[in-house]
């Protein structure tokens, strides 16, 4: 069983016929993706056919990483290059579990390309902040440097005038031991990610333009998921644009409040709502009224959804390509247990070519 | 199907055939007019002119550093598509789908990007599958790796070195190899900020020169069609004429190719310490026949740099308009993304002089490309704009009265008179690309050339005419037809494929387990991973 229309169990192909009489019916489609790289360039390609707004499912947090990119610039140093060479490593704020895997390998090693015997392990935060996962703090030794009582982007601006030798107004715990780690240091890396605060990172960014006007440091940037930065990728080289990009005037259109696909909802602008998702379990969110179409990971049909069609996951059931962090690039991702489902790519074809048919049926 | 392109005036320079004749393509190549058969398809061509289809030898298209720019620079892209026509980037696309559109409107079939980090070929080679129409090939960037500087360091035989760079070609499908400010990134990621010919990375004690000439050998050695690919040192840098001519001289005999030469044509006369060094580098190139160079035009108005000389876009931080960019450390390669704003002021007039003294002074077509380095020198869509500033003198010296007069004076481009002839357009072009990449299937229209065609209508304006050309076959396809896309198809990226040692594999998977903790898989992918079909062409190596 992979697809319903309703609750009743029909075969792919009805369903897929179901979904492109919807999608070509409606004047303003929304997509919220979360799938491989494939998946989401075949998404796009269908979003640019029927002229829908797309985003990631995750959008809202994306859109803060998207920003950094688009408003801020700044260093960056791939995790790769960071192993080899890295001689300190300055973590900011949070760091999802995901990549906690990538930091205890970073701690298990030393630097190879660096005059230093070994790397020492600092760690940024403010008010609010979540302690240190346990394993890595005491397999880096890692130092805590901020104030408790200041969020923290003030914590990163008092950093960044203590570097610069300016007066500041409040002291951070073991700010001396990281200044002098960073004055010793041949290649330092500021380790972030989840920014929820726009000015913190531009504070960072600010503060690697400082060092660097007299000693190299970088930053590595570890995604809140690598899928949904595979996403921006693609979405960047096939539109120009990140998500949050919408062909409804034919053109791709880049702008983060106005596709703001939850908005769009809120407002009542979005009259079909085509939802992805391959990880397990997950179920798009309830949108009352609002006719919705779940491509998922489920043996179930999504209650109060038009249609529901099960669907293969990329390195797992089908081979795909995915962002890994731990590369800082594209890789290949090979099906660990092949299966039947279908892949998101393949069932977008289906709609494209359905979609002719109603195209050649509405002439 | 048999299609007929009637009564036009075919420009073929490599087949020494040029003059009115009709062009016979049957099954996606050009053949012999057929005896006793008609045309299933006769396209009436008379009023126009026939060349191959175009090849860009050296144009950022795709991979990490261009989809980066995109990220930072969204609203460049929005600049492009609604400004009006006629301006600086008006049509300049940002995205893979305009990209091809927008070379094969022009009458351009084969695009190379020439700076794919080995280590980010998977994703340079899906973006390029995404660019349709247009055939695609990547230059693999060596020169900033640990594992060649090693080798290099501990005096590595010819042999081993052949087999890395053989292996780094093969895994990245690219179709030759350049280095880029051969040892820089990695020391400038040392806190070296300035880095000339002979200086040394530092870990390693190697030289750039040395670099150059180790993977210049083994170029050779291995048989890859084009020469090593070299963006020498110091570029941008007032002064850097000396260097450009150090690296010219350091061909000691071997082809060497020189990319975007205008960057290097810098001297220190005149009151701003900054002047045109055009004229004696082309004496020097016209006096050397085993290098040619392409140009790197620089042309007026907004557009972003792209470059893994992170050296360079460092220090080019300063200038970025708008004021954000993006510097990053990977492993092997560098890169920056700087935007920039070429001003019709002394720097920029000087520029724009410079490149087109080198178009004009160096005498073979055969040995001089016509790039802008795109995007640094200039968006290609600019392409028409420069094929009439060769063509006619009479548009030089109206945009030189727009110019900065005394930056024009330390140049010798009022002087020159030389008008480029269509016939050395369709050797620059067409012809020399394709010899120079070894590619015997294109840039010609003998028989069994692949029907790779451009058809352009005649007449007085050059610009009109070389932007929208009148119809434009891909392997025998209509796709455009009086400047429109009209069929869209995917093309392919041509590749070589090196047979790798067994041992070099061997050694790059303990390499990689032991240096990086992951296995060499994470590394390589295999052509499905594309998901097109055929998604590559192999292109031998010369035997």
């Amino acid at each position: 069983m992979v697809a319903w229309i309703g609750s009743r169990t029909v075969p792919l192909p009805a369903a897929i016929e179901h979904v492109a009489k919807l999608l070509a019916k409606s004047r303003c489609p929304v997509f919220s993706l979360d799938s491989d790289v494939h998946g989401c360039r075949s998404l796009i390609a269908l979003a640019e056919r029927v002229g829908a707004t797309y985003d990631h499912v995750n959008g809202r947090d994306l859109a803060h990483e998207v920003a950094l990119h688009t408003d801020i610039g700044g260093f960056f140093a791939t995790a790769t290059e960071v192993r080899r060479r890295a001689d300190v490593i300055v973590i900011v704020g949070d760091i999802p579990a995901a990549h906690h895997d990538l930091l205890l390998s970073l701690a298990a090693t030393k630097p190879d390309l660096s005059r230093a015997a070994g790397r020492r392990w600092f760690r940024i935060n403010g008010k609010g902040g979540p302690a240190l996962e346990g394993e890595l703090r005491r397999r880096a030794k890692v130092v805590e440097v901020g104030a408790p009582d200041l969020p923290i982007d003030a914590v990163l601006g008092i950093l960044r005038a203590s570097l610069g030798g300016r007066r500041t107004p409040a002291a951070l715990t073991d700010i001396d031991a990281l200044l002098g780690a960073l004055g010793k240091a041949s290649f330092p890396v500021f380790v972030f990610s989840r920014p929820t605060d726009p000015a913190s990172l531009a504070m960072l960014q600010g503060m690697l333009i400082d060092i660097n006007r007299k000693q190299r440091a970088s930053a590595l940037f570890l995604p809140s998921d690598d899928d949904a930065w595979g996403m921006v990728l693609a979405s960047t080289w096939m539109t120009g644009f990140p998500p949050r990009t919408g062909f409804s005037t034919g053109s791709p259109v880049y702008d983060p409040w106005l596709c703001d696909i939850d908005r769009m909802i809120a407002a009542k602008e979005a009259d079909l709502y085509l939802w992805v998702s391959e990880r397990d379990e997950a179920r798009p969110p309830r949108r009352g009224g609002l006719p919705t179409i779940a491509l998922v990971r489920s043996d179930r049909p999504f209650s109060g959804a038009a249609v529901t069609v099960r669907i293969g996951k990329a390195g797992l059931d089908h081979d795909g390509v995915v962002y890994s962090s731990r590369i800082g690039t594209l890789r290949a991702a090979t099906a660990t247990a092949p299966s039947d489902l279908p892949s998101v790519a393949a069932i977008a074809g289906e709609l494209q070519h359905a979609l002719q048919s109603e195209d050649m049926a509405s002439c | 199907m048999l299609i007929r392109l009637a009564g036009g005036e075919v420009v073929d320079p490599a087949n020494g055939l040029t003059g009115k004749r009709d062009v016979w393509i049957k099954d996606g190549f050009v053949v012999e007019k057929p005896v006793s058969k008609r045309a299933d398809k006769t396209y009436d061509v008379s009023g126009c002119l026939i060349m191959a289809g175009a090849i860009d030898i050296h144009s950022h298209i795709g991979g990490g550093n261009v989809n980066t720019a995109r990220l930072l620079l969204p609203e460049q892209h929005a600049a492009h598509l609604k400004r009006p026509l006629h301006t600086p980037l008006s049509n300049a696309g940002w995205s893979t789908f305009s990209t091809g559109c927008l070379y094969a409107q022009m009458g351009f079939t084969t695009v190379v990007e020439p700076a794919m980090s080995p280590s980010n070929a998977l994703h340079t080679h899906m973006e390029l599958a995404d660019i349709p129409i247009i055939d695609k090939a990547t230059l693999a960037i060596l020169g900033n790796d640990d594992f060649l500087l090693s080798m290099i360091r501990d005096d590595a035989s010819p042999a081993m070195i052949d087999d890395y760079v053989a292996w780094t070609v093969s895994r990245s499908r690219a179709l030759g190899v350049k280095v880029i400010n051969a040892g820089a990134a990695a020391a400038f990621k040392e806190n070296v900020r300035n880095f000339a010919f002979d200086d040394v990375v530092p870990s390693y004690g190697v030289s750039s020169r040395r670099i150059v000439e180790t993977l210049q050998a083994s170029v050779g050695r291995l048989g890859i069609p084009h020469p090593l690919h070299v963006h020498a040192n110091n570029l941008g840098i007032a002064g850097n004429a000396a260097t450009a001519a150090e690296t010219i001289q350091a061909s000691a005999g071997q082809p060497l190719h020189l990319a975007h030469l205008q960057f290097y044509g810098y001297g220190t006369e005149g009151k701003r310490g900054f002047s045109s060094e055009a004229a004696r580098l082309a004496e020097l190139v016209n006096g050397n026949r085993d290098v040619t160079i392409d140009v790197g035009q620089v042309m007026f108005g907004q557009t972003v740099t792209i470059s893994s000389d992170v050296t360079r876009q460092y220090a080019g931080m300063r200038t970025a308009h708008p004021k954000k960019s993006i510097i990053f450390d990977g492993d092997g390669n560098g890169g920056g993304i700087v935007p920039y704003r070429y001003r019709k002021d002394y720097y920029g007039s000087l520029q724009w002089a410079v490149g087109l003294e080198l178009f004009l002074l160096i005498d073979d077509p055969w040995r001089v490309f016509f790039t802008t380095d795109h995007p640094n020198g200039a968006p290609f869509t600019a392409y028409p704009e420069l094929f009439e500033l060769l063509m006619s003198r009479d548009a030089r010296n109206a945009k030189m009265a727009e110019l900065d007069r005394s930056a024009l004076e330390l140049t010798t481009l009022g002087s020159i008179s030389r008008e480029y002839t269509l016939e050395e357009v369709a050797v620059m072009t067409r012809a020399a690309p394709a010899r120079l990449l070894g590619l015997d299937d294109r840039g010609h229209l003998g028989p069994g050339a692949i029907a790779d065609i451009a058809v352009y209508r005649k007449g007085q304006d050059i610009q009109k005419m070389f932007r929208d050309a009148a119809l434009v076959f891909k392997d025998g396809d209509l796709v455009v037809r009086d400047g429109v896309v009209t069929h869209y198809r995917w093309g392919r990226a041509l590749r070589l494929n090196p047979p790798p040692d067994k041992g070099m594999i061997k050694r790059m998977q303990a390499y990689h387990e032991e240096r990086y903790g992951l296995s060499l898989d994470w590394f390589t992918f295999p052509d499905s991973a594309i998901a097109r079909e055929n998604p590559f062409a192999e292109v031998a190596c010369r035997s």
